[in-house]
């Protein structure tokens, strides 16, 4: 069940924080934890369309994904525009004529197989968070499943890290999925881009902070948003109820 | 049902996969024909993501309260029994067969009697259901229901678009960008809902026949919208 492997997952990002604030590295560690893979590393989709490295596990993942960087090619630069890039072995012949760089560059960098993951929602493109292997394999489909759900709850750190705000309470079940659980949440973003004149990022991000500031839970806000007994103003927090 | 009109609905959803097409919008046309095809009130199509829960990707109507009907089975209801089992659910008479409690009364609510849950198969894994709803209680004819699976097959290869498709990789991959894409639709429908002041299942359809008449694909245009790039009109007679 999905409830389950949330909070068993939420569970091994807390132990990895031991305490502190959850950050991007916590949740590094327990995809590693939980999947087995030799690193992880998440690069961050910036709004000229450049990616940064915000975090690499080990040099050799940190190699690869620059290699990536310079090279504009790779798994995760596919991951970034479409779904999921899974290769279970970059020395195969059609990841030659795929990549005719990247994958023996990072094979002789020593990583063999590679699961990029895109962070995005719906229109909101973070960036990928990737899992290298050394040796070649696919992930099994618990592993892959365990790596999806820690790629949601990397969405939601990225968003609050972009907020300057580090708001990840340690609860029991860790942050709200930002999946298609609660379709009012998009609807809402949506409904924020028009009303405050910012970018569906910072959208979701200002309704997530709504929430927390006024401990509600964020489906509940969106609900208020999409009927419209909530209203968002560009200069303040938000007003309830101002238009009916 | 004529069989004519079924021939045309698989001659046009086989013309929609060998363009560039949008999954999405795919599966929407493939629920609006379940409905002419079949004769049922309502239909929907819920797919499974890597979690194995089930989420609702399109419906022939997006009305609100019918879209939080369907995605109120992905907790309880005959799409998730069919998807656990893999084997189709008909209930002709949803009082009389007092299962699944929530679900039977947010049926009766919106006006439903009877339900249908077809799996979508691939090989021997279940990657969702499609689902129909009744206003009038009754069985339906195998007849009816044999088109409805194959329906579903018809929506198991668009969705996967690739015919000889044997990698569980590109299966995910496909999942989980069908999943996304609904997102971005959703956020769409909000920025639509929002500038133009028009409620959200208006402007899904503001929204698709947009799509249709610039020739573009439900998505792109979708993602346009939501990074202020285009614009669409109020729908006529109305100004927003």
């Amino acid at each position: 069940m999905s409830i389950r492997r949330r909070l068993r997952l939420w569970q091994l990002v807390v132990e990895q924080s031991r305490g502190r604030p959850i950050t991007v590295e916590h949740v590094c560690a327990a995809v590693i934890g939980a999947t087995g893979v030799d690193g992880v590393a998440v690069a961050v989709a910036l709004p000229a369309s450049l990616r940064e490295v915000l975090y690499a596990s080990d040099a050799v993942v940190s190699e690869v994904e620059e290699l990536t960087v310079t090279l504009g090619e790779g798994a995760g630069v596919e991951a970034l525009e479409g779904g999921p890039v899974l290769v279970a072995d970059l020395a195969a012949p059609e990841c030659e004529s795929r990549w005719p760089i990247y994958a023996a560059a990072a094979v002789s960098a020593g990583v063999r197989a590679v699961f990029a993951l895109p962070l995005r929602i719906g229109a909101i493109r973070l960036g990928v968070m990737d899992l290298y292997r050394a040796v070649p394999g696919s992930l099994d489909p618990e592993q892959l499943a365990d790596a999806l759900q820690l790629a949601d709850s990397m969405c939601a750190i990225l968003l609050d890290a972009a907020d300057g705000q580090n708001r990840l309470r340690i609860n029991r079940s860790g942050p709200e999925p930002l999946g298609m659980r609660h379709p009012q949440v998009h609807q809402a973003t949506g409904m924020l881009i028009v009303q405050l004149g910012v970018t569906a990022a910072v959208a979701l991000i200002r309704l997530r902070a709504y929430a927390y500031a006024h401990d509600r839970r964020l489906v509940e806000v969106a609900g208020d948003v999409v009927a419209r007994r909530l209203r968002f103003h560009r200069d303040s927090d938000a007003d309830d109820g101002d238009s009916g | 049902m004529a069989e004519t009109q079924l021939g045309d609905v698989l001659v046009e959803l086989a013309d929609t996969l060998v363009d560039d097409f949008d999954v999405i919008d795919f599966l929407h046309v493939l629920t609006e024909r379940c409905v002419s095809l079949l004769g049922v009130s309502a239909a929907g199509l819920l797919l499974t993501d890597e979690q194995q829960t089930l989420q609702v990707v399109a419906a022939s109507s997006e009305r609100t309260r019918l879209l939080e009907l369907f995605q109120l089975q992905t907790d309880q209801g005959p799409c998730v029994d069919c998807f656990r089992t893999g084997e189709p659910v008909s209930v002709a008479d949803l009082p009389t067969a007092g299962r699944w409690p929530r679900f039977t009364e947010a049926a009766a609510a919106a006006g439903f009697s009877a339900v249908h849950a077809i799996p979508m198969r691939l090989r021997t894994e279940v990657i969702g259901a499609l689902n129909f709803f009744d206003t009038s209680p009754g069985a339906r004819d195998p007849a009816t229901l044999r088109i409805g699976q194959a329906l579903a097959d018809v929506a198991t290869i668009g969705l996967l678009q690739e015919r000889a498709i044997r990698r569980r990789d590109i299966l995910t991959s496909q999942l989980q960008t069908a999943l996304n894409s609904r997102i971005l639709i959703e956020q769409a429908k909000g920025v639509l809902a929002e500038r133009l002041h028009i409620p959200m299942h208006e402007a899904f359809k503001l929204l698709r026949s947009a799509s249709r008449n610039r020739n573009r694909r439900l998505s792109e245009l979708a993602q346009a919208v939501v990074d202020g790039i285009e614009e669409i009109p109020p729908p006529a007679g109305r100004h927003g």
